[in-house]
């Protein structure tokens, strides 16, 4: 058991309880805040496996934006019924559908045979013989071989912001004219 | 000289009628040259052919067309021989004469170019067709020949009757056509090949079984009597008067109806392999011979007697087919090619002149067109079989084929029973046609054109009618005079003048046939038989002392039968009325019943029915939805994982 | 020590969880945070793979590079959703998917 396996057990547990906890309160903005908790956890899984990178992105963009976003969300569109009948009618099935997939999903990644190695165990063993850190090979990749892919996706998170401007905007173009 | 230059001949005008169909508005006279050209060019292919055939003798050429592999092959090929050089002269010839006669004679009409392009498309088929050395091949032509035919009759197509006449004529040939070609696949089934020399080898020697040789040689001559208007098929050639009269003098006189003629001049040999088919074909050739110049009798408008009289001389040559003379057949089809060409083009002037189709209108033609009237006079006299014009020889050596032949005494009764009839028919003809004073006997009202005819130039008015008719242009003119004095000397060519030439009939056949001699008391008794009918006539519509007066109402009953074409177009009438009509009801009711109600509106209300049951699936919340698609995922990955 | 599978696992839940979210919540909002989840379980399993994957140095960035494309589309979807649902709210009064029932027969 290392201090490794330990972090992740934690962190792990955290995600969990709290996912279990966004689904299954009968209150949104806890359910808001829960989710901000299990994001958190997440972004200490990535730590875990020395994805630092993304464990910053985490809790940038999810914990920061998206949380608020959503607790914004909640609130802008709260009627009065904010505790009852959060749940609908097909809720039995929705469990033995989920509890399904759980089986399904971790049988198969207990069947899968994909040749793994030993984890990084710290900063420096995650890179490649020659020294470099994980960011380093992140970078390069991101803006040599994926430079296309990622600048088609900025652009798809231009046209999405401008969607959803013109979404939210009052009335029609036509009324304001 | 090279015969294998033949191709070209049906080339040069397929390429006329394209032209002018595609470029024809920009051509001066609707591209009318450019078809005369081309036939002139397929009459000088068939010289430098005939030279080359004289030089070097019988020969086929052909190119591969495609191959289904080791099942047949496919080919294009000429074949020259006496017998398809004679007919690709005849074509050619006549499609050339007729197309300058048609230069005057259609001047003034609005389709003027189109006319030319169907003209050339038709000449083209028709030598395609005498050309050709596979069946297919000759297949294919033949049915172009009949969309010519259809296409030329039905030139006024805005007249309902010239439509009704160019739908019957292709209706009732195709009736024959698909014989032929059931006939041809079953000859194929059982030699293997199409090619014709080969189709005949493969009988000569016995490899294909009697029953399915006769099966297939009676459906192939279903297609000949089809084309040859013999009877009971022979009712489109007189409705096809309603076309143009140069059309009539090129289709009805000299090539698509000897198509058929010809047809079985070539597969001859087949044939007269086949057990009790020649018989049939004479018995067939005589009855088609008996009724087309029995109905010529009564007929008043001119094409008409025309036409009828051109059953019946079709009918005389697959008489002489069934004879088994193919001499004698080619031989009649040429002189009665020339002499009917001549009448029909006669005729035209005739009425170019007159305005008038009915013949006991016409007057003052022998004062006023003396020149057309002698030719007419001269072509209708070879036809009657008067020495020593064409028809006269031709005529003797069909009756010589009949006595020499296997066939009885009775047929050459009968067929001597036919020769008096044209004699009769061609004295009426001329007799009332050329009379000084027009005839309009008992019974005018009929005169007035039911039968319709070509009326297209002028319906007759009664001033016109007494006008005295003047000779036609010299375009005009000129065809006709060549085709009479054809038509009058080319029984020159029956009898054997040189050492290699020996008549012919023993020519054309490559010497199968005997050369051409006079049997005495036949002839005697043939020309005695033609001159006293002839007289006959006269005494009736002429010196008006006919001693045979009082019989005209013991065969007026006759006269009606006769009026009324032996009921045929009636009895046709009543099958489609009834019989097809019916067929196509109940046709119609399946139809409609079973493949439309259940088979097409079935799968309609099925899909009805489906959606109705279906649309409840619809809930409209989405998390139903999300639920189908966790469900689905889950099932395929289920699925996937059992299966792999 | 940690292995491949325990994030595998990991993953698997979160997505059960979040999927049982999408399925049982009557609230779009909630719908939309339950897709969220299910979001980071796969990234959770892109993350798990890059690190142990038995790769070549150079391609095991792509299990991160591709989580970071999946947490982009997801931002923008996120942003676009919650656009549609304030949208939803101002017109109808609700934002239960269980009262936006027009697409029925």
């Amino acid at each position: 058991m290392t201090i490794q396996l330990l972090a992740f057990y934690a962190a792990a547990a955290v995600a969990i309880v709290g996912a279990m906890g966004v689904v299954l309160v009968p209150n949104v903005v806890v359910a808001g805040i829960l989710l901000l908790a299990t994001l958190l956890a997440i972004a200490g899984v990535f730590l875990v496996v020395f994805a630092e990178f993304l464990a910053l992105t985490q809790v940038l963009i999810y914990g920061g934006a998206v949380t608020i976003v959503t607790l914004f969300a909640i609130m802008l569109t709260r009627t009065g019924e904010l505790r009852v009948h959060l749940d609908n009618r097909q809720k039995p099935l929705a469990a033995l559908v989920a509890l399904g997939a759980f089986v399904l999903l971790s049988a198969a990644f207990l069947a899968s045979e994909i040749p793994t190695r030993a984890a990084a165990t710290s900063v420096a063993t995650v890179g490649s013989a020659g020294g470099s850190t994980g960011f380093e090979y992140l970078g390069e990749a991101l803006f040599t071989r994926w430079a296309v892919p990622f600048e088609i996706a900025s652009l798809v998170l231009l046209v999405a912001l401008i969607g959803a401007v013109i979404l939210t905007r009052n009335g029609t173009p036509r009324d304001r004219a | 000289m090279n015969a294998s230059l033949a191709f070209l001949a049906p080339a040069l005008p397929a390429c006329a009628f394209f032209v002018i169909v595609l470029f024809g508005r920009w051509l001066p006279r609707g591209g009318a040259p450019v078809a005369i050209a081309a036939t002139a060019g397929a009459f000088v292919v068939f010289v430098i052919t005939l030279l080359g055939m004289l030089s070097d003798g019988a020969s086929a050429h052909s190119i591969r067309w495609f191959e289904v592999q080791g099942q047949a092959t496919f080919t294009w090929g000429t074949v020259i021989d006496p017998l398809s050089v004679v007919m690709l002269g005849l074509v050619a010839f006549v499609a050339l004469l007729i197309q300058v006669y048609s230069w005057s004679y259609m001047r003034e009409e609005r389709r003027f170019g189109w006319y030319f392009a169907v003209h050339s498309l038709f000449a083209a088929a028709m030598m395609a067709l005498v050309l050709a050395d596979n069946l297919i091949l000759m297949y294919l032509a033949w049915e172009l020949v009949g969309l010519g035919s259809y296409l030329l009759i039905g030139y006024w197509w805005e007249k309902r009757s010239a439509a009704e006449a160019a739908k019957k004529a292709f209706v009732t040939t195709r009736i024959g056509d698909v014989g032929l070609l059931i006939g041809i696949i079953l000859l194929f089934k059982a030699t293997g090949t199409f090619s014709i020399s080969g189709v005949i080898s493969a009988v000569e020697t016995s490899q294909v079984t009697q029953p399915t040789l006769n099966w297939s040689l009676i459906l192939i001559f279903l297609g000949a009597m089809g084309k040859s208007a013999q009877v009971p098929l022979h009712v489109w050639l007189p409705d096809a008067m309603e076309g143009p009269t140069p059309v009539s003098a090129l289709i009805h006189a000299a090539t698509m109806v000897a198509a058929g003629v010809y047809l079985v001049a070539r597969l001859f040999p087949i044939f007269d392999a086949g057990s009790g088919i020649l018989p049939m074909i004479a018995v067939v050739g005589l009855l088609t011979a008996l009724v087309g110049a029995a109905m010529a009798l009564v007929q008043t408008d001119l094409k008409r007697v025309l036409a009828y009289s051109t059953v019946s001389h079709l009918g005389f040559m697959m008489l002489a087919l069934g004879a088994g003379s193919v001499g004698a057949a080619m031989f009649h089809l040429l002189a009665h090619a020339f002499a009917k060409a001549a009448l029909f083009l006669g005729a035209g002037a005739f009425t170019h002149s007159t305005h008038q189709t009915d013949i006991r209108r016409m007057t003052g033609l022998l004062r006023g067109m003396r020149l057309t009237s002698i030719a007419f006079i001269a072509s209708a006299l070879s036809l009657a079989g008067i020495p020593p014009l064409a028809g006269f020889f031709s005529k003797d050596e069909i009756l010589l084929a009949i006595l020499d032949g296997h066939l009885g005494v009775v047929f050459l009764v009968f067929a001597l029973i036919a020769v008096v009839l044209s004699a009769l028919y061609t004295g009426r003809l001329l007799f009332v046609l050329f009379s000084s004073r027009p005839f309009v006997p008992e019974g005018d009202k009929a005169a007035r054109g039911r039968e319709g005819g070509a009326k297209a130039h002028a319906e007759p008015t009664p001033g016109e009618s007494h006008a005295v008719p003047h000779e036609a242009p010299l375009l005009l003119l000129l065809p006709i005079l060549i085709l009479a004095v054809l038509g009058a000397v080319a029984g020159l060519l029956a009898f054997g003048w040189t050492g290699s030439y020996s008549g012919f009939g023993a020519y054309i056949t490559l010497g199968h046939d005997k050369g051409f001699h006079i049997e005495p008391w036949l002839t005697a008794l043939a020309f005695l038989l033609v001159a006293v009918a002839l007289l006959q006539t006269w005494r009736s519509y002429i010196s008006q002392s006919d001693p045979l007066r009082s019989a005209t109402a013991v065969l007026a009953p006759a006269r009606r039968l006769l009026e009324r074409k032996l009921y045929f177009d009636t009895v046709y009438q009543w099958i489609v009325d009834r019989v097809v009509v019916t067929a196509a009801q109940v046709v119609g009711l399946v139809d409609r019943a079973v493949v439309n109600d259940k088979g097409i509106e079935g799968q309609g209300i099925l899909v009805r029915y489906a959606g109705a049951a279906m649309r409840y699936l619809q809930t409209g919340m989405v998390y139903n939805y999300a639920l189908g698609l966790a469900l689905g995922a889950f099932f395929v990955a289920v699925v996937w994982w059992i299966l792999s | 020590m940690l292995e491949l599978v325990h994030l595998q696992v990991l993953s698997a839940a979160l997505f059960s969880i979040g999927l049982y979210g999408v399925l049982a919540r009557r609230s779009a909002v909630l719908v939309l945070i339950s897709i969220e989840l299910m979001l980071n379980a796969v990234n959770v399993n892109l993350i798990g793979l890059g690190a142990f994957a038995d790769r070549p140095a150079e391609s095991r960035v792509f299990g991160q590079i591709l989580a970071i494309f999946v947490i982009t589309i997801s931002a923008a979807e996120l942003g676009l959703a919650f656009a549609i649902i304030l949208k939803l709210f101002r017109s109808r009064g609700s934002v239960n998917t269980d009262e936006l029932n027009l697409m029925k027969w």
